[in-house]
């Protein structure tokens, strides 16, 4: 019994979040767009992002060409460490790991502050004030997401290349101009756009995920660190879980 | 200008409202009286279209709302003033940005004009000065003067005020009722307030409603509520 009422309970919700992106897809559709508004949280979400994504791609980078240097030795294959760094960082790593990353740091901001605007009655007071709140409130914070994870992706690439060349010049003693020379060579347009797709499509998860968890918080301050825990417990398993599906339809498409 | 029939409304399973009728007449000011979780709250925001009821209807200046979409209640809502409990202020904005936000939005009024009219109406709540300040800044008693010079600054016909002096000292308590009142009367609103507060509410109503368990149990003016044989309307207006 209590198994069908957390199915019943789960359709419910997830017709609920569903109803929420229609509504988020329609106020976009319809051009209903606060162009001021997306700049401040583009500028909110990114510089909070920043730092920590730069710290984290320059460590993986560093730690792909350590580890890459100790076992590609082994195989006389030292000079592949850098293809092996650019690759796992275009295609995988990154959008991966700045998707969740994000999630943690701007994600659960966007959450917690709708999530208090909730409770404290400020979403409520703005459809009293004749405002939508989705087109107010929701679709700047998703449209900046759209925009900025992918920046925040790149800069994570460009870190974590310069991390793992760092390694790969100066402690494996790969020559610096063979290194360059074989990351551009590595990275073909292919690999670069797989990973870009990916993270177009986890920045609408990420954003939907954490929009519609402050959207529905209840439950005072106690509430607003539950449904903000959720959502970025939800927002970290669904980009793992959809990496997995994504990266088996580009390889199958595109190799 | 007002009228609520056959309203009723429920949350999970228990009846908050049961079977509501009232008609509130244009310039006058009526208070929902009662103690506290008795609906009265959920009875104005149904009044608002912010809750939908189960069952009734609701008048607004003669347009029946509680089958409209949400469209058209924002449009609804733009022609009524909402002070809420605790003023719902937006915490990232500052007093001049929360009172001139509704200006912004649904007028074409420039920057100067805009200013004017803030300044203006936070003169008439009594707090010129303090526009750069955040709600974080307030007292409970200025956020709610802030709250209600937000709800009027449009020049709404129908104001509704949430419980407006819960949390308040009495001397506040009875400067924010002499407030809005004098506000009702000089912009000629509709005015529907609830309060538990009795004395500050026959100082301001011109008629009152008392609800207990989701039902009205009186309604009229003071000498009439005063004159009631109810045994419960005597033990709370005393």
């Amino acid at each position: 019994m209590a198994l069908i009422r957390f199915i019943a309970h789960s359709i419910a919700e997830l017709g609920n979040a569903l109803c929420f992106l229609g509504d988020i897809v329609r106020n976009i559709l319809r051009g209903r767009i606060r162009y001021g508004e997306v700049l401040r949280q583009m500028y909110e979400q990114g510089v909070q992002s920043l730092m920590i994504i730069v710290l984290t791609s320059f460590a993986t980078g560093a730690v792909l060409a350590i580890q890459g240097a100790v076992t590609l030795t082994r195989f006389g294959a030292k000079e592949y460490i850098a293809q092996m760094v650019a690759w796992s960082l275009v295609r995988e790593m990154s959008p991966v790991f700045t998707a969740i990353i994000f999630s943690a740091k701007a994600g659960a901001r966007i959450t917690a502050e709708l999530g208090t605007m909730n409770v404290n009655d400020q979403m409520l007071a703005t459809r009293a004030l004749g405002v939508d709140p989705i087109e107010y409130l929701i679709v700047p914070r998703v449209i900046a997401c759209f925009l900025v994870l992918p920046i925040l992706t790149v800069v994570s690439e460009i870190v974590g290349i310069t991390g793992g060349y760092l390694v790969g010049v100066f402690e494996a003693n790969i020559p610096s101009a063979f290194y360059i020379n074989q990351t551009l060579r590595a990275i073909r347009y292919v690999d670069f756009f797989s990973g870009f797709a990916k993270v177009f499509f986890f920045s609408v998860l990420v954003s939907w995920i954490c929009c519609y968890q402050g959207f529905v918080t209840r439950g005072g301050s106690l509430g607003v660190g539950k449904f903000t825990t959720k959502a970025v417990a939800y927002s970290i398993i669904i980009v793992i879980l959809s990496n997995t599906i994504l990266t088996k339809i580009m390889i199958m498409f595109w190799g | 200008m007002i009228r609520i029939e056959h309203l009723s409304k429920s949350f999970s399973g228990q009846v908050v409202l049961d079977d509501i009728n009232f008609e509130v007449q244009k310039g006058e000011i009526l208070v929902i009286l009662g103690g506290s979780g008795t609906g009265k709250s959920v009875l104005l925001k149904s009044m608002m279209g912010l809750v939908r009821p189960d069952s009734g209807k609701i008048w607004i200046d003669g347009k029946e709302i509680t089958q409209f979409s949400e469209k058209e209640l924002l449009k609804v809502h733009k022609g009524i003033g909402y002070l809420f409990q605790e003023g719902a202020l937006y915490d990232f904005m500052n007093v001049f940005e929360n009172i001139a936000f509704p200006l912004q939005e649904h007028t074409d009024l420039d920057k100067p004009d805009i200013e004017a009219k803030v300044k203006k109406v936070l003169e008439v709540v009594d707090l010129a000065g303090i526009e750069g300040k955040y709600p974080s800044e307030l007292s409970g008693g200025m956020k709610k003067r802030v709250g209600l010079a937000r709800s009027i600054i449009l020049g709404s016909k129908i104001l509704f005020c949430d419980e407006p002096t819960s949390g308040l000292d009495p001397i506040r308590s009875r400067d924010i009722s002499n407030l809005i009142r004098d506000i009702s009367k000089g912009l000629k609103c509709t005015t529907v307030i609830t309060s538990h507060d009795i004395r500050n509410a026959f100082r301001i109503a011109d008629r009152s409603v008392l609800i207990r368990n989701g039902k009205i149990i009186a309604m009229g003016t003071q000498a009439q509520m005063e004159a009631s044989s109810d045994i419960f309307v005597q033990s709370f207006i005393q």
